[in-house]
């Protein structure tokens, strides 16, 4: 069964800087739309680097708030994520990001490298219900936010729709009870695909420099032990049971210890290098073009 | 045993001429015990990367015919507990690899991570096709701009011509 063969109910919309596309069996009426708003805007107001009012800019100067109910999972992710890539994935990247140009003004003026802190596991926790940060800095999720956002989004329709079900926040996606062919978009092209993914009941999500680039080769996916544009992979994907998990192993698939990331969490995986050639995990059903 | 297997793709011959030239190279091992050590006998716990990698270092003359047929090299790396084997076995059908299949007889545990863990598949240079010639119900790449960002750069891009 594929999208084609049933009418699908689409709903499109804007939502954290990207496009959303949901699709599902039965139509989402008013109130599923309003409740999948009410998760974006709360996880928005609460993870969001762009919008001042957020619970993350507010810490930014340090101290401790409530923690955000997917603080705990977030930062355990991040601490794995920065073990298994030798600490090139950091939440406190915020700040390295925000000086090369990607800030909330979206100003894209670069004012150079800077490093995000080693030792952000002792500045940031969330123990004790808490979120605490002991020093001035930016809190970055993206290296998995953007995943959890679409696991948080499923998991609200879920009971409210029958059947089938896609949530597709452009490159993070889920599907649940049916199958999707996906295109794996061309980092070099936009207008070609350099494969097919065809999943039912699982997760991809796709990470790639092409987009959200500027200045002098300046992209959103920085090493954050040096505040540098990583260099060796163009794009990645990867298909996981959660979107979580598949956006935090795209992510670590920007770096060298990407693969082993993925075989702990049995996610498989494609990705691009800079001049071209693919690799791909030993268990991919991705089919490729070549 | 842990057996993995490329689902077979259709890789074609003027895309992957290196990627054969280079897979040319580690089928010459194969029939020769140990002898992939060249190929397959990386220090690294990676070693179906290895004949992978040889991709980019074919040096073959363009246009050579392969003889079909699957060609298997065996290899053995180092682990810290001690050696450890690969197989490596590689259809090759009109010049093009058609499928690769590497088995493992992982002695330890943690060989058997290890090889759960390596990359498995062949670098290729990718050529892509259309979006508009495939059937497919969506696209995944990297996140869509938003207005906000597409609007800066532009900006930018307008400040850099002035």
């Amino acid at each position: 069964m594929t999208a084609a063969a049933v009418p699908a109910q689409r709903w499109d919309f804007e939502a954290i800087g990207t496009s959303w596309r949901i699709d599902s069996a039965t139509p989402l009426g008013e109130e599923d739309r309003a409740a999948v708003s009410a998760v974006i805007d709360a996880f928005d107001r609460e993870w969001s680097r762009f919008r001042a009012d957020s619970v993350v800019c507010g810490l930014a100067s340090g101290g401790s708030v409530p923690a955000p109910a997917d603080a705990g999972d977030l930062l355990g992710v991040y601490a794995a994520l920065d073990d298994a890539t030798a600490g090139a994935v950091n939440p406190l990247v915020g700040d390295a990001l925000a000086r090369r140009g990607y800030d909330a003004d979206y100003s894209l003026r670069d004012r150079g490298p800077q490093a995000a802190p080693v030792d952000w596991r002792t500045v940031l926790d969330a123990a004790g219900g808490r979120l605490t940060l002991r020093r001035p800095a930016l809190i970055d999720i993206g290296a998995a936010g953007k995943g959890r956002l679409v696991d948080l989004v499923l998991a609200v329709l879920r009971p409210r729709v029958t059947g089938w079900l896609v949530v597709d926040a452009s490159g993070d996606l889920a599907v649940r009870g049916i199958r999707q062919r996906i295109a794996l978009e061309h980092p070099f092209d936009a207008t070609r695909a350099i494969g097919i993914w065809s999943i039912a009941d699982a997760a991809l999500c796709a990470s790639a420099v092409n987009r959200r680039a500027w200045g002098d080769g300046l992209h959103h996916v920085l090493d954050a032990r040096t505040g540098q544009p990583v260099r060796s992979y163009a794009a990645t994907w990867a298909v996981a049971a959660d979107a979580m998990t598949a956006d935090a192993v795209a992510t670590a698939l920007f770096f060298d210890g990407g693969p082993r990331f993925a075989a702990d969490r049995d996610a498989s995986w494609v990705r691009m290098r800079t001049d071209g050639t693919v690799e791909w995990s030993p268990d991919c059903e991705a089919e490729l073009f070549s | 045993m842990i057996r993995t297997t490329a689902v077979p793709r259709p890789l074609r011959v003027t895309a992957a001429a290196a990627s054969v030239a280079g897979l040319a190279l580690l089928a010459g091992c194969a029939g020769t015990s140990e002898a992939g050590d060249a190929a397959a006998g990386a220090d690294q716990a990676s070693p179906a990367a290895t004949p992978a990698a040889g991709g980019n270092t074919g040096a073959a003359g363009a246009g050579g015919a392969y003889a079909d047929g699957s060609y298997t090299a065996e290899g053995s790396y180092q682990t810290p507990e001690g050696p450890e084997t690969i197989t490596v076995t590689l259809t090759i059908a009109s010049d093009a690899v058609t499928d690769v299949e590497v088995v493992g007889e992982p002695t330890r545990r943690e060989s058997k991570q290890y090889q759960a863990e390596f990359i498995g598949g062949i670098d290729e240079l990718v050529v892509g096709k259309s979006l508009d010639d495939i059937e497919v119900d969506r696209v995944a790449g990297s996140s869509l701009t938003s207005g906000g960002f597409n609007a800066a750069v532009e900006e930018i891009r307008a400040d850099a011509a002035a």
